[in-house]
C-alpha cells in the first residue's frame, strides 16, 4: 500500500510540475511590435490593419502580407503565413501571433476581431423590414 | 406568449416534480410519487410543446420573433431551417432541454425497475429546470419589438405603403413593423453536417449528466457501491454520442469547412474533449468498483467532476469570457446567463462534493488487496492518465482566464502545449491500454505476463524499427508508435481469444483496437502530412510533390452562389479529379472557401481553395526592383533610382488633403535614355496610380506597390506593373488558381480507429445493460 502512495504522489507531483512548465513555454503573451523587435520571442500582437498600405497575396509564396499598426501606433509589416483570413475586411482588430525577423512580423497565426453578429442589428433591421 | 408560457409552465412543474421526489426519497410516501411522475410528465410534454412551438415559428417564418429573424429565413431548405432550431444560444438550450426531457423519461423507467427513481429524478429535475431556467433568462420567444422597441416600435396611422405590422394596442394607436425576411443562418453552417452534428453531441451532452445524477442518487441513498453497477450502461452510453459528436465535428471541419484538419484544440472542440475524457476515465475506474468495490470515491469524484466539466465547457464556450483570445466569436449571453451558468456549476459541484465529504466517514473502507500487477491498478492508472490530461486541457483552454488571475492580462496558449502535454499522456495511456489487458483482477501469474507479453512485444519492436527505417526519428513519437503498436498487437490477440469464446466480451478490446488505431492515424496524418501552395495558371499543369500533377480546367456554378473550381490531379496511373468551392458569402461579406477531399485507401488528398486571381488579358506582368538595381525588360532595361517624397507635404497629408509619391526610373533602350516618374497620387484617401509611357520604347510602367525603407533607404523597394508590346491583348482572360494541396497519409486510421472504438462501446453498452437486468431480477 505504501509504495502506492508514494508513487501516486510522485505521479502527481510530476504532473503538476511537468504541466506548469510546458504551461510557462507556451503561453503566448500579448505584446507591441517594440517588445517583438527587442525580445525575440513568440507573441501576440493585437492592432489594426493599415488599410491605406498595399497588402497582397503572394501566390508563389502563399504568403499574405500587410501592414499592422499596434496600439503603440507603430507600424510594421507582417508577413502571414497563409491565405488572406476569413473576416479579415470586416476585422475591427486584429491579432498577429508570431516572430520578428529580417525587419518583418512573421505571423504563423492571425486572429480576426469581427464586430460581433449582434452589434450591426439594427441597420439589419431596418433592411428586414 | 404561448411559447415563454409553456417554458414556465415546464420549469415549474419540473420543480414540482423534483420537490415531490424528494419527499418521496425521504418519506416513501406513495402520493407524493405520483405527483412527481405526472408533474414530470407535464414538464416534458410543455417542453415537447414549446420546442414544437419554435420550429413551427421557424417554418412559418414568423419574423416577429426575434429569434427567427435572427437565424433563419424564406429561403433555406427544409432541413437546414428546421437546424436553425438550434442555431442559437437560446435554440441549443432548447434542444438541450428537449433530450434532458426525453432521455429522463426514459431514465425514470429504468431507476424505477432498480429502485433508484425518486431519488435519481429528484436531482434530473434539478437539471431539467436549470435549463428551463436558462430559457426564461435568454428567451428564445422574445418579440422583435422587445429587442428593437426604437426601430420597430411606432405609433399614429400607419402608412398606407405598410403591410407588414401588428397592432400592440389598437386604442393608443401604437403599431410594429414586421420585418419580411429573416437574416439566415451562417454559411459555414449551410450543410448536412448542421444538421447532424448538433444534434448527436447535446444528446451526449445529455447523458453525461446521468453518471452525475446517480452518484448525487446513491450518495443520497448511502448506496455507495450499487449506484455503480446501474450507472456503468449510460456511462459507456453518454460517452458513445459525446464521442461521436466530437468526431463527426472534426469531420465536419475536416471535410467542409476547409481547417486543414480535423483537430485545432480550439476552445470550442476542447469544450466536448474534456468531458468526455473524464468520462471515458470514469468508465474505468467504473469498472474496477463493479468488479471488486475499489474507487468508492474516485468514482464520485469523477462522475459530479464530469457533470461540472460539462457545465464549466458550456460556460467558457458561451460566456464570451474567451472572445479576445479565439478563433471563433463567442456572442456574450448577457449578465444573468453568464451568472446563471457561473452559479448553476457551484451549485452543482458543491452540493456533490458537500454530500461526498459528508458521507465520507461512513463509506465501507473496503478493504482491497491487489498488487501492482493487478487489472485494478492498471485501471486506476490509466484513468488517472487520461483524467490529467483532461486537467491540462481545460487548464491550456482556461489560458485567457488564469492568466488574466494571475497578471491581469489575458493571453492564451499555443497549440503546441496541447501537444507537448498529451504525447506523454498518450504514450502512457496506449502502454496501459496493452499491459492492462494481461492483467488478472487482485493480481496475476507473472509467467502468464510474460507469455502474453512475448508476441506483442516483438511485434512492436518490428513495428518501430520499421518506423525509423521510413525515417521517423523523434524519440517520443517512436515511443508513441511503439505503444500504440504495442496496445494494437496485444488487443488484437487478445480480442481474437474473446471473441471466439464470447463476442458479446470483446467490447473493450475492441475499443482498445479503435484507440490504437486512432493513435497511430494521428501520427501519420498530423504528423506525416506534406503540404503546398500552389498557384494553377489554368491550362498549365503544374508538378506538385515532386510526384503529382495538377492542372486547373476552369471553374463552374454549384448553384446560384458557389462556384467549383476544377483541378485535375495526375499522379502516377491515377487520376481524377477534384472541385474545391467557394463562395462570396453577403452574409458574412467574405469569401467562403470550401476545400475537396480525394478520399483514398493509403492517403487523402485535400486541396483547399485560396484565391482566384484574374488578369485583364494585356499581358501585364510586374516587377520588383531594390534602389539602384536594374532589370532587363525584352531588351529594356528599367533601373529604380529612389522614390520622390517632395510632393509629400507633411501638415496637408495630415488635413487629409493630398499628396503624391514617385518612383524615379531610368529607362534604357540601346543608345536613348530618359528618366520615368509614374506616381502614387492619394486625394483625400483616395489612391491612384499614374502610369507613364516611354517616350521611345513600347512600354508603359506603373507602381504597384511602395515599399519604402526608411531606415535603411537601400533596403527601399518598389513593385512596377509594366504592360509589353505585343501582348495578345483583348483576347483571353487569364486566371490563376491558387490553392493550398495537401496529402494526408493514412488518415483512414483516424476514423477507422473511431468507428472501432465507438462500436465497442455499443458492444459494452448492451452486454453491460444485460447484466444490471438479470441482476435486478434476481
Amino acid at each position: 500500500m505504501k509504495i502506492k502512495v508514494i508513487l501516486g504522489s510522485l505521479l502527481i507531483l510530476a504532473a503538476i510540475v511537468f504541466g506548469s512548465i510546458s504551461f510557462m513555454e507556451s503561453n503566448i503573451e500579448y505584446g507591441d511590435f517594440q517588445t517583438a523587435i527587442s525580445s525575440n520571442k513568440k507573441i501576440q500582437v493585437k492592432g489594426e490593419w493599415v488599410r491605406e498600405m498595399e497588402s497582397d497575396f503572394d501566390a508563389n509564396s502563399g504568403k499574405f502580407t500587410f501592414y499592422m499598426k499596434d496600439d503603440n501606433g507603430e507600424v510594421l509589416r507582417v508577413i502571414f503565413d497563409g491565405a488572406k483570413p476569413n473576416n479579415f475586411e470586416l476585422a475591427t482588430s486584429v491579432v498577429a501571433k508570431g516572430k520578428y525577423e529580417n525587419d518583418c512580423f512573421h505571423a504563423s497565426e492571425i486572429l480576426t476581431k469581427c464586430p460581433s453578429k449582434y452589434e450591426g442589428d439594427t441597420e439589419a433591421i431596418k433592411k428586414s423590414l | 406568449m404561448l411559447g415563454q408560457a409553456l417554458v414556465l409552465f415546464a420549469f415549474i412543474s419540473s420543480l414540482i416534480s423534483g420537490v415531490s421526489y424528494y419527499l418521496n426519497h425521504k418519506r416513501g410516501d406513495i402520493v407524493n410519487l405520483n405527483v412527481a411522475r405526472y408533474s414530470y410528465h407535464a414538464a416534458v410534454i410543455s417542453v415537447m410543446g414549446f420546442c414544437s412551438f419554435l420550429i413551427y415559428l421557424i417554418l412559418t417564418h414568423q419574423f416577429q420573433y426575434t429569434y427567427v429573424w435572427n437565424y433563419s429565413s424564406t429561403d433555406l431548405p427544409t432541413p437546414l431551417l428546421i437546424s436553425t432550431f438550434y442555431a442559437g444560444q437560446e435554440g441549443s438550450f432548447s434542444l438541450w432541454a428537449l433530450y434532458t426531457a426525453i432521455i429522463g423519461v426514459v431514465l425514470m423507467g429504468y431507476a424505477s425497475r432498480r429502485n433508484y427513481e425518486s431519488s435519481v429524478m429528484f436531482v434530473w429535475n434539478w437539471i431539467l429546470a436549470f435549463l428551463l431556467l436558462m430559457l426564461i433568462v435568454k428567451n428564445p420567444f422574445e418579440n422583435i419589438w422587445e429587442a428593437f422597441p426604437k426601430e420597430i416600435i411606432q405609433t399614429g396611422p400607419i402608412p398606407p405603403t405598410v403591410t407588414n405590422f401588428l397592432w400592440l394596442d389598437e386604442v393608443k394607436g401604437i403599431w410594429a413593423q414586421i420585418p419580411q425576411e429573416g437574416r439566415s443562418l451562417n454559411p459555414l453552417l449551410q450543410n448536412y453536417w448542421m444538421v447532424i452534428h448538433p444534434q448527436i453531441l447535446f444528446s451526449g451532452f445529455t447523458a453525461m449528466a446521468i453518471p452525475f445524477v446517480f452518484a448525487i442518487a446513491g450518495l443520497l441513498k448511502r448506496d455507495y457501491q450499487g449506484w455503480v453497477r446501474i450507472a456503468k450502461p449510460w456511462s459507456v452510453f453518454a460517452a458513445t454520442a459525446l464521442g461521436t459528436g466530437i468526431i463527426l465535428g472534426g469531420y465536419w471541419a475536416y471535410e467542409t469547412l476547409g481547417w486543414g484538419g480535423y483537430w485545432g484544440w480550439d476552445p470550442v472542440e476542447n469544450s466536448s474533449l474534456i468531458p468526455w475524457l473524464v468520462c471515458i476515465g470514469l468508465i474505468h475506474t467504473m469498472m474496477s468498483q463493479a468488479r471488486s468495490g475499489a474507487f468508492v470515491k474516485t468514482n464520485f469524484v469523477l462522475s459530479i467532476l464530469a457533470y461540472m466539466l460539462v457545465l464549466y465547457s458550456t460556460f467558457l464556450t458561451r460566456s464570451g469570457v474567451l472572445g479576445e483570445t479565439s478563433v471563433h466569436s463567442f456572442v456574450d449571453p448577457g449578465m444573468y446567463a453568464y451568472w446563471l451558468l457561473l452559479s448553476v456549476i457551484f451549485l452543482f459541484g458543491g452540493t456533490g462534493f458537500y454530500l461526498l465529504l459528508s458521507r465520507m466517514k461512513e463509506m465501507p473502507n473496503v478493504k482491497i488487496e491487489h498488487s501492482i500487477y493487478s487489472r485494478e491498478f492498471a485501471l486506476f492508472l490509466g484513468a488517472y492518465a487520461i483524467c490529467l490530461s483532461a486537467l491540462f486541457i481545460v487548464i491550456g483552454t482556461s489560458a485567457p482566464i488564469i492568466t488574466q488571475i494571475l497578471q491581469g492580462k489575458s493571453s492564451a496558449v499555443d497549440t503546441s502545449f496541447y501537444v507537448k502535454t498529451t504525447l506523454p499522456i498518450g504514450i502512457a495511456v496506449s502502454f496501459l491500454a496493452g499491459f492492462g489487458q494481461l492483467l488478472w483482477w487482485k493480481n496475476s501469474n507473472k509467467n502468464k505476463i510474460i507469455q502474453g507479453l512475448i508476441l506483442p512485444l516483438i511485434l512492436s519492436v518490428l513495428f518501430t524499427v520499421v518506423m525509423v527505417l521510413i525515417g521517423v526519428t523523434e524519440i517520443q513519437v517512436l515511443l508513441f508508435l511503439f505503444t500504440a503498436g504495442f496496445a494494437l498487437f496485444v488487443n488484437l490477440i487478445i480480442g481474437f481469444q474473446i471473441f471466439k469464446g464470447d463476442p458479446k466480451y470483446s467490447g473493450g478490446a475492441l475499443s482498445h483496437i479503435g484507440l490504437a488505431f486512432l493513435f497511430l492515424g494521428f501520427v501519420s496524418s498530423e504528423g506525416f502530412d506534406r503540404m503546398e501552395t500552389v498557384s494553377l495558371e489554368r491550362g498549365k499543369p503544374l508538378q506538385v510533390f515532386s510526384d503529382y500533377q495538377l492542372t486547373y480546367v476552369g471553374m463552374k456554378n454549384v448553384d446560384a452562389e458557389r462556384y467549383g473550381f476544377m483541378v485535375d490531379v495526375e499522379h502516377g496511373k491515377e487520376k481524377f479529379t477534384v472541385m474545391p468551392v467557394m463562395h462570396y458569402s453577403n452574409y458574412t461579406q467574405n469569401v467562403l472557401r470550401h476545400p475537396d477531399v480525394k478520399n483514398m485507401y493509403t492517403k487523402d488528398f485535400y486541396i483547399a481553395p485560396m484565391s482566384l486571381e484574374e488578369s485583364d488579358g494585356k499581358q501585364e506582368s510586374t516587377i520588383s526592383l531594390l534602389k539602384g538595381e536594374t532589370k532587363n525588360l525584352q531588351g529594356i532595361q528599367v533601373k529604380f533610382i529612389d522614390y520622390d517624397f517632395s510632393n509629400m507635404d507633411k501638415t496637408k497629408m495630415l488635413e487629409g488633403g493630398g499628396f503624391s509619391i514617385g518612383a524615379m526610373l531610368e529607362i534604357r533602350s540601346g543608345e536613348k535614355v530618359e528618366q520615368l516618374m509614374p506616381l502614387m497620387k492619394n486625394d483625400g484617401g483616395q489612391v491612384n496610380y499614374i502610369p507613364v509611357k516611354s517616350t521611345f520604347a513600347d512600354i508603359e510602367l506603373k507602381i504597384n506597390k511602395l515599399q519604402p525603407n526608411r531606415e535603411d533607404p537601400t533596403k527601399s523597394r518598389v513593385e512596377l506593373s509594366f504592360v509589353l508590346p505585343n501582348g495578345n491583348s483583348q483576347s483571353v482572360k487569364l486566371e490563376t488558381l491558387v490553392v493550398e494541396a495537401s496529402i494526408k497519409p493514412l488518415i483512414n486510421l483516424v476514423w477507422v480507429g473511431t468507428i472501432t472504438l465507438l462500436v465497442g462501446f455499443i458492444i459494452t453498452i448492451v452486454r453491460r445493460s444485460q447484466e444490471t437486468r438479470l441482476k435486478s431480477q434476481v
